[in-house]
């Protein structure tokens, strides 16, 4: 390497250096101050703050809320999760069916992703303006005989946290089909035409060469589903009352921490706490699942998908 | 033999077919019926669902001024906000990613998988603290503090890394420095140009980003002047518009139509965008 291009490389740092700069004041600083609040019990009202040891976190323990928060924001997420990549899976497989030659795959596709692009916050209003007793839900129920009579959807559990399922499976499973086919039409076409020439059914190839190929994207799709899972707030907090009513049944995480933060002495202390928490379940769940996943296989056809996917990142 | 194999297939078409036709009308009908609510009157609204457009559309949206929901400025905000931070989100990580793919540096490596970490932690769950950190700024209730963050955006210098990757001609960058431009100047005039396809896709999903963002707006901004359009729809549940439900839908369809425009343009740039995190061609 000669010294000119020797010196040339220390521009990388130079372009690197904003974002390094960016990311101490507004990213790690911000992570450190929630970490120390934590530990404190701060209010937005008073000047003076003590330290206060694990006692937030104690507290969260000790009665059932945070629990029913974790709990409630698991099952939202999950319930919404298994429909959406079932049905990305499937739509996928038929897209990219050569024997089923499904028309218009693009138009499809971009339909079914359109509602990932529309504000959270309106969606939650327009499902609490369909399924409000006088909205067009009930108008449509009693007229073709559904119900014998109108009646308040969002004041029962099941129907609620049903309700948030369907807006986020609803929300979502257009961009998991985007991402699945992707991964789908990446799959070199020799792999299929060796395995029909061995006489392999459909079946046969989709679970041995198709999702074994695949998994790097599943994994990738469930990781980044679980991050944003995990944070779930617009949709049930502009849903219902902001509070995770019918009984706290769609009280998330995030509701339960901005419930700290927004209450009459803001305390801001036992907010971070919560954030803390649900940081630490998020990250580990989410590392703990790319690493030990990706690097645990050892089988030949995982290695070369890996080589596929992540040629710059496995080596 | 051939002819069941047929059969076979077009039974499982038409099934196909019906299932995606199905899907279809869930995905749509909301969107359609919020769109035709929007021009309907309280009155209409009552009397039972229209799948047809009617006519009171500037009516609901002088309700909606009368009440004192200023639609124009939430525009005005979300735009101005949305803008901004498209802008700095495509310059500096655009410019990050452009380090870490032209540069051969110590801890490069290193700041490559770090960004992939990033990418995957829920950095939104310090807002507590950043909140807190801001107030003691004075940047509370100030768009800087939405907007400065994302000099540091990891998803965008993710996606830029694979972008640029794919298009980086170090001959052209060779090139242009033996015409005796700096490195900087290389960066801005010739790769920049070359990059726009790539900048273009980020900064639709940086500008959908920030006008969908509810949750750090709402922490952050408490003037009601400075209220972006999702805040503007949180004060739609309130009860002064509890009966006005024409005035109600054109609010929100307010917020999401104008995302439906650019999608109408752009759904090729944001569709192959979405996979770009994911898939390495």
């Amino acid at each position: 390497m000669s010294l000119s291009k020797f010196k040339r490389n220390y521009y990388g740092y130079f372009f690197i250096t904003p974002f390094i700069i960016g990311f101490l004041i507004f990213g790690l600083y911000p992570v450190y101050n929630t970490l120390a609040l934590s530990f404190t019990d701060t209010t937005l009202m008073s000047k003076n703050a003590d330290f206060v040891g694990l006692k937030n976190f104690t507290r969260l323990f000790a009665d059932d809320v945070f629990m029913n928060a974790v709990k409630n924001t698991w099952i939202i997420w999950i319930l919404n999760f298994i429909p959406q990549i079932g049905i990305a899976l499937l739509l996928s497989a038929w897209f990219t069916n050569a024997r089923l030659k499904i028309k218009g795959v693009g138009v499809w596709r971009a339909l079914f992703f359109l509602p990932n692009l529309l504000v959270p916050a309106s969606v939650a209003a327009l499902f609490f303006a369909f399924f409000s007793f006088y909205g067009p839900v009930n108008q449509f129920m009693v007229r073709f005989g559904f119900l014998p009579e109108a009646m308040h959807y969002l004041q029962s559990v099941p129907i609620t946290r049903g309700l948030v399922v369907f807006i986020q499976w609803w929300m979502w499973f257009g961009q998991t089909v985007i991402i699945v086919m992707a991964g789908m039409t990446s799959i070199p076409v020799s792999l299929y035409e060796a395995a029909m020439v061995d006489g392999a059914t459909a079946a046969q190839m989709f679970r041995r060469i198709t999702l074994p190929l695949l998994k790097p994207i599943l994994i990738y799709i469930f990781v980044t589903s679980l991050v944003g899972g995990m944070q779930l707030f617009d949709i049930p907090f502009l849903l219902t009352d902001g509070r995770g009513s019918p009984s706290s049944s769609i009280q998330t995480n995030n509701i339960l921490m901005y419930m700290k933060f927004a209450s009459s002495k803001g305390h801001i202390g036992a907010a971070s706490s919560v954030g803390v928490l649900i940081f630490l379940m998020t990250s580990i769940c989410a590392l703990g699942i790319f690493y030990f996943l990706r690097d645990k296989d050892n089988s030949e056809i995982d290695k070369s998908a890996r080589r596929f996917f992540f040629k710059k990142k496995s080596a | 033999m051939f002819n069941n194999y047929r059969l076979a297939t077009n039974i499982q078409r038409v099934f196909a077919y019906a299932v995606l036709f199905i899907l279809l009308v869930i995905t749509i009908v909301p969107i359609w019926l919020l769109i035709v609510n929007a021009t309907r009157s309280t009155t209409e609204i009552q009397q039972g669902l229209s799948i047809l457009p009617s006519t009171h559309l500037v009516e609901n949206y002088n309700i909606l001024l009368g009440k004192g929901l200023d639609l124009p400025r939430g525009f005005g905000n979300s735009t101005f906000l949305a803008v901004a931070s498209t802008i700095v989100t495509v310059y500096f990580s655009m410019l990050t990613a452009y380090g870490i793919v032209v540069y051969e540096f110590k801890g490069k490596q290193f700041f490559s998988n770090f960004i992939v970490v990033l990418v995957m932690i829920p950095m939104q769950l310090s807002i507590i603290g950043f909140y807190q950190y801001m107030s003691k700024l004075g940047l509370t209730d100030n768009y800087a503090a939405l907007i400065l963050p994302l000099i540091a955006n990891a998803g965008g210098v993710f996606f830029g890394k694979q972008y640029l990757e794919s298009i980086v001609m170090q001959d052209l960058i060779d090139a242009a420095r033996i015409d005796g431009a700096s490195e900087l100047a290389i960066f801005h005039q010739v790769m920049m140009p070359l990059a726009v396809p790539g900048a273009a896709t980020m900064g639709i999903f940086a500008f959908v980003a920030s006008w969908n963002n509810f949750f750090n707006p709402f922490i952050l901004i408490s003037s009601l002047e400075k209220y972006t359009l999702p805040m503007l729809v949180q004060t739609l549940r309130g009860d002064v518009y509890r009966t006005e439900f024409g005035a109600i839908y054109l609010g929100l369809a307010a917020t999401v139509v104008p995302i439906i425009i650019i999608y109408a343009f752009f759904s090729r740039y944001i569709i192959s965008g979405i996979a770009i995190g994911a898939v390495k061609e």
